[in-house]
């Protein structure tokens, strides 16, 4: 087990720079997600890490040692990818204690690290199998049990489930977090799925463009996101945003169509601003502050009722705990919690403590 | 008539033509083997028998005795695995490195390989000679290898298989699990190659076996021919003495058949995994 620092992280394939100095660190044992929309950079972190391509600039620490120009082998992590990488022609077994053979360990050494690993995974019946003889889930496991057998200080996971389908997603999602609870190991996962994210990470580091926009506790990430592509990315479904004017001295915020937002603490507040509103931070309601909306689409799960709507001329999701049962192009009247309302600048999309 | 009866019939009439196709195929290899049991007056009846009368082991005691048909085929065999061997490995190494390591002066490599192919083995092969004459290679085995040690085609072939069926992460995976280059390259990227190496192994030996043209300028001594240029001395030096040739060639077919029969299944499922996908 290791701490990992990354210390100011560029890197540039062919003049294009994809990471634009990149710095965190992730403490002892801590199961860090990197998200973000694809093409953000967050593969090319794990791959640094693990060795696979060169760091331009920068530095990546485990524990108290900087790994830039040390081979893979010898950084002492293991990686599960995405296809799992399994070698085709190897049983389960020797898939799994291949690294164990490069290592010139014995074999009574290996088949008891192999049926260990196995052990904690459930897989100890298909150590004899091809890869090409299991299954999706199996083959995940199998990934992964070749990365326990190493014992390593850190592990590496690059999208491990996105080949699963969505029931084996969840299942395993599970699997995976009571794995890291058991084995305590340094981990960091890349996902673009932020529910994932949310769900397994002790740590989140959301990134776009080759930047860290931010890095925090999952509901840290909800409730406070730094900025508006944060507070867009995090949550499902998404926060609504809709542009507002306020004047300073005034507590309301005016949307395009009129209609008034008032929070006493707006009085110091001027200019254009974006407001955003969780989905589930909005309910129906007729008396008090209340906005009117049109209903553009409705989704009915059974104990929830989803509906997007058109408020000031911007789409915005409702979530509402009940059913609720309206014609498309209806006009109803919602009411929206100030307390919970977030504001953001126009103009850097920076978030305003209000 | 129903759906079924047509076909059924339809199936029936490919099974037909087939059969007439194989027939068509395979009878001049019969009467080949056939006029080798015969004696020559029957060689000349017309119309030919297709079955010997009077089969006779005479042809084939002569072939064996008066000519040196045994060491022909030794050279065509040391020839024809030697330079598998060499076009194997040249082509696995050659086509896993452009595959898998792609930069740019790589590529140019590649298109300057793929080049090759298109000059026929006829322009070069006089320069070539004086090459392997100024070597003192002549009437060698390492002179009739020389242009039989590289395979353009080989390498394209391996250099498909690899980028189709052998996915960046298993290398990557095995560079992570400790593994240098050459241990992937011989324990994880061979193994994976190994039914378009057979495939290549089979065209590489039977290009080698069947070659004439070179092996013809290079050995000018009766005991360094290949099997190829042996038969082919049989219609000046022995004339017309067709029963002897057919015995001859019908005791050099039996290894390349075999090779083939043995190694058939490879070589169609090597060759039809190229460029597609597994």
């Amino acid at each position: 087990m290791a701490t990992v620092e990354i210390n100011e992280l560029r890197k540039s394939f062919d003049d294009v720079e994809t990471l634009h100095g990149i710095s965190f660190s992730i403490p002892d044992g801590a199961f860090v997600a990197l998200v973000g929309p694809s093409g953000c950079g967050k593969s090319t972190i794990l791959r640094l890490v693990a060795g696979l391509e060169e760091i331009t600039s920068g530095d990546i620490y485990i524990g108290d040692n900087i790994i830039n120009d040390i081979e893979p082998k010898d950084r002492n992590i293991a990686m599960v990818f995405q296809n799992y990488a399994l070698y085709p022609h190897l049983t389960v077994a020797q898939n799994m204690g291949f690294s164990l053979k490069l290592l010139k360990k014995s074999k009574v050494e290996i088949e008891r690290a192999v049926k260990e690993a196995a052990e904690i995974l459930g897989i100890g019946e298909l150590l004899h199998r091809l890869p090409k003889q299991l299954s999706g889930g199996q083959r995940q496991r199998v990934a992964m049990g070749r990365a326990i057998v190493r014992q390593p200080q850190v592990f590496l996971f690059d999208e491990p489930l996105s080949n699963l389908d969505a029931k084996l997603r969840v299942q395993m999602r599970a699997e995976l977090k009571a794995l890291h609870r058991r084995l305590a190991t340094t981990t960091i996962y890349v996902t673009h799925d932020q529910i994932e994210a949310m769900t397994m990470a002790d740590i989140v580091v959301v990134m776009r463009d080759g930047n860290v926009e931010q890095v925090g506790r999952p509901l840290e990430l909800y409730d406070k996101p730094v900025n508006q592509f944060v507070a867009g990315f995090i949550g499902s479904p998404a926060m609504g945003f809709l542009p507002a004017t306020t004047k300073v001295g005034s507590n309301e915020m005016v949307f395009s169509d009129g209609q008034v937002l008032s929070k006493p603490t707006y009085a110091t507040l001027d200019g254009g601003y974006i407001i955003g509103l969780r989905p589930e931070h909005i309910r129906l309601g007729g008396d008090g502050a209340s906005f009117k909306a049109t209903i553009e689409a409705s989704e009915q799960t059974g104990s929830e009722t989803m509906l997007v709507a058109r408020l000031a001329d911007q789409e915005i999701t409702i979530l509402l705990r009940e059913r609720f049962d309206t014609p498309i192009g209806d006009v109803h009247a919602f009411v929206i919690d100030p307390t919970a309302v977030q504001v953001f600048d126009s103009k850097t999309g920076a978030r305003l403590e209000t | 008539m129903s759906a079924r009866a047509r076909v059924r019939r339809t199936n029936f009439m490919l099974d037909i033509l087939l059969f007439v196709i194989c027939i068509l195929l395979l009878t001049p290899l019969i009467l080949l083997i056939a006029n080798g049991f015969k004696t020559p007056q029957e060689m000349l009846v017309w119309p030919p028998t297709l079955f010997p009368k009077d089969p006779t082991l005479q042809n084939f005691h002569k072939v064996f005795t008066e000519t040196p048909l045994l060491q022909w085929m030794f050279n065509s065999f040391a020839f024809a695995i030697l330079s598998t061997i060499a076009i194997v490995s040249t082509s696995a190494l050659a086509g896993y490195i452009i595959g898998k390591f792609p930069f740019r002066s790589i590529n140019i490599i590649f298109v300057l390989f793929l080049a090759t192919a298109i000059i026929p083995f006829e322009v070069y092969m006089i320069p070539l000679y004086f090459q392997v004459k100024a070597l003192g290679l002549l009437n060698s085995i390492g002179g009739l290898l020389v242009g039989y040690l590289v395979m353009s085609f080989g390498i394209f072939l391996i250099r498909q298989n690899v980028i189709a069926s052998i996915p960046d992460e298993l290398l990557e995976a095995a560079r992570i699990d400790g593994a240098g280059e050459l241990w992937i390259f011989c324990y994880v990227v061979l193994p994976l190659l190994r039914g378009p190496l057979a495939a290549l192994a089979v065209l590489a030996f039977f290009q080698a076996w069947t070659a004439f043209a070179w092996p013809i300028i290079v050995t000018t001594r009766k005991a360094s021919f290949t099997i190829e240029v042996g038969l082919a001395n049989f219609q000046s030096a022995y004339t017309i003495d067709l029963s002897l040739l057919s015995a001859a060639s019908a005791a050099v077919m039996v290894p390349s058949v075999l090779a083939f029969v043995l190694l058939r299944r490879n070589f169609v499922e090597g060759i039809a995994a190229s460029g597609m996908k597994d």
